[in-house]
């Protein structure tokens, strides 16, 4: 009796704690997408496992979140060198260099496999946090400063398992993610690096060589 | 009243589809042809269709599919039965990339050419293979039994623009030569090839996005010249005899 007489006001305290954390995820999110307002740039760089075993990964990513847009190019592995996706409110655009054909699927057909990484997610942060429940586990110091980090298991189909997601705290912007699949191997750790903000306009991010074939899917 | 409405279905159906239907009239030594060219995108893959009729006609109807993997590559691949002057025909197909590597192969069996839209005749093939060495460079090779029979290997080079060089041997041996690079500031591209020996052929394509321009010259004595302006395409050359072709397509939604 007495046992369960204590075991309230701790489960009542572990639910208001939840709700707490639940609720700074979002009030973190948030203030990224206020900080992230205007157009931006970066370059994104690390370790995937890619098709070919372990492969070094370097992107330049372009957004201009107020439209939603968001271009990533891709400058290794060298196989990828000259592709980009882009990811606009409701399609993904890969373009592929080797071949000149732009694929364009419609967001919800445009699953990327293989990578062990969502490109999308990389820019559009809103966008991933809606198909990975993210939960706050605490604070870290990165070299980049003190940062958020958060946890959460992805639904299926996104080519990983669960995520790990490092966000500024004094700049609130993403530094650092980390793909893992199912039995908690990394599939991708990657660092957000060269962070700036820039003048960038809807046709930059949009441009592909006027040669090549479109295919809609 | 049942066929009607039979119909009536199928004609919004293919309409709500994702679809693009290009029609056009071919004109040959005093004789026209009409043809039709259709793609409709339905949930398993893509329906499409080919068509012309004149002095000889036939008809072909596709069913092709694809697999994306999103920046990593893509490949499409299909079917194609044909029925019309001569008999019967048809060809496979599969084509894309994937990573470093780009492949393209068709197999195919039709009795009688008729050009413009079915130009092959007997057993024709293809199979072109693209590696990429280094993110600069590429090598390829080419074998095709088609309008021509051929073979060729290729090196292709990027620093800024793309220069190409490859050997092929097409009765006797051949040259190949390529530049390819952007010419504007909204990535316009200007694409030219020639081939000198065994095989005589220069091509030329502009690409300025609303606006493309194509030109190839051969010899033994062939050529054309092409336009698409948007929708509308205008194409005049000498093939035999002088031919002209004006084509119209639309695309939805």
């Amino acid at each position: 009796m007495r046992r369960r007489f204590m075991e309230k006001p701790w489960g009542i305290l572990l639910l208001a704690l939840g709700l707490a954390l639940a609720q700074s995820v979002s009030e973190i999110l948030d203030r990224v997408e206020r900080n992230l307002q205007d157009p931006w740039q970066a370059v994104v760089q690390g370790q995937i496992q890619g098709p070919g075993g372990q492969e070094e990964l370097k992107a330049r990513v372009l957004a201009i979140p107020k439209e939603n847009l968001f271009r990533i190019e891709f400058q290794k592995p060298g196989s990828l060198e000259g592709n980009f996706t882009l990811i606009t409110e409701k399609e993904v655009w890969n373009y592929l260099y080797l071949t000149n054909q732009l694929i364009v699927s419609p967001k919800e057909k445009a699953q990327v496999q293989g990578l062990g990484f969502s490109p999308q997610g990389l820019g559009d942060l809103k966008g991933l946090s809606e198909r990975v429940s993210l939960r706050l586990v605490g604070e870290e110091r990165l070299p980049e400063g003190v940062v958020w980090k958060l946890v959460g298991r992805a639904q299926e189909g996104q080519g990983f398992a669960t995520l790990e997601l490092y966000i500024l705290k004094n700049d609130p912007r993403p530094v650092r993610f980390v793909f893992r699949d199912e039995v908690g191997k990394v599939m991708a750790d990657l660092r957000v690096v060269e962070f700036k903000k820039a003048s960038l306009r809807p046709q930059d991010l949009k441009r592909y060589p006027k040669d090549a074939q479109v295919v809609r899917r | 009243m049942k066929r009607i409405w039979w119909a009536g279905w199928v004609v919004l159906g293919l309409a709500l589809a994702q679809g693009r239907l290009e029609a056009g009239v071919y004109g040959v030594s005093g004789s026209l042809a009409s043809t039709l060219e259709g793609g409709f995108t339905l949930e398993p893959g893509e329906v499409y269709g080919k068509l012309q009729v004149g002095q000889e006609s036939r008809g072909a109807l596709g069913l092709s599919s694809s697999l994306a993997l999103g920046p990593l590559g893509y490949l499409a691949y299909g079917l194609q039965a044909e029925m019309g002057v001569g008999g019967l025909g048809g060809m496979a197909f599969a084509e894309g990339g994937a990573g470093p590597l780009a492949l393209a192969v068709r197999l195919g069996y039709r009795p009688k050419r008729v050009f413009p839209l079915f130009p092959e005749e007997g057993v024709f093939g293809r199979l072109s293979l693209r590696y990429r060495l280094v993110p600069k460079e590429v090598v390829g090779l080419l074998l095709e039994r088609g309008e021509v029979l051929r073979a060729e290997v290729s090196y292709a080079l990027r620093e800024e623009a793309t220069y190409t060089l490859g050997a092929g041997f097409s009765g006797l041996p051949y040259l190949v030569l390529g530049w390819k690079g952007e010419v504007g500031e909204g990535m316009e591209v200007l694409d030219l090839a020639l081939r000198l020996g065994g095989l005589n052929r220069l091509e030329a394509g502009l690409y300025l996005g609303e606006a493309s321009l194509f030109l190839t010259l051969s010899y033994p004595f062939a050529g054309s010249l092409g336009v698409w302006l948007g929708d509308l395409g205008l194409e005049g050359g000498y093939r035999e005899a002088p031919y002209a072709w004006v084509r119209y397509a639309w695309r939805w939604p």
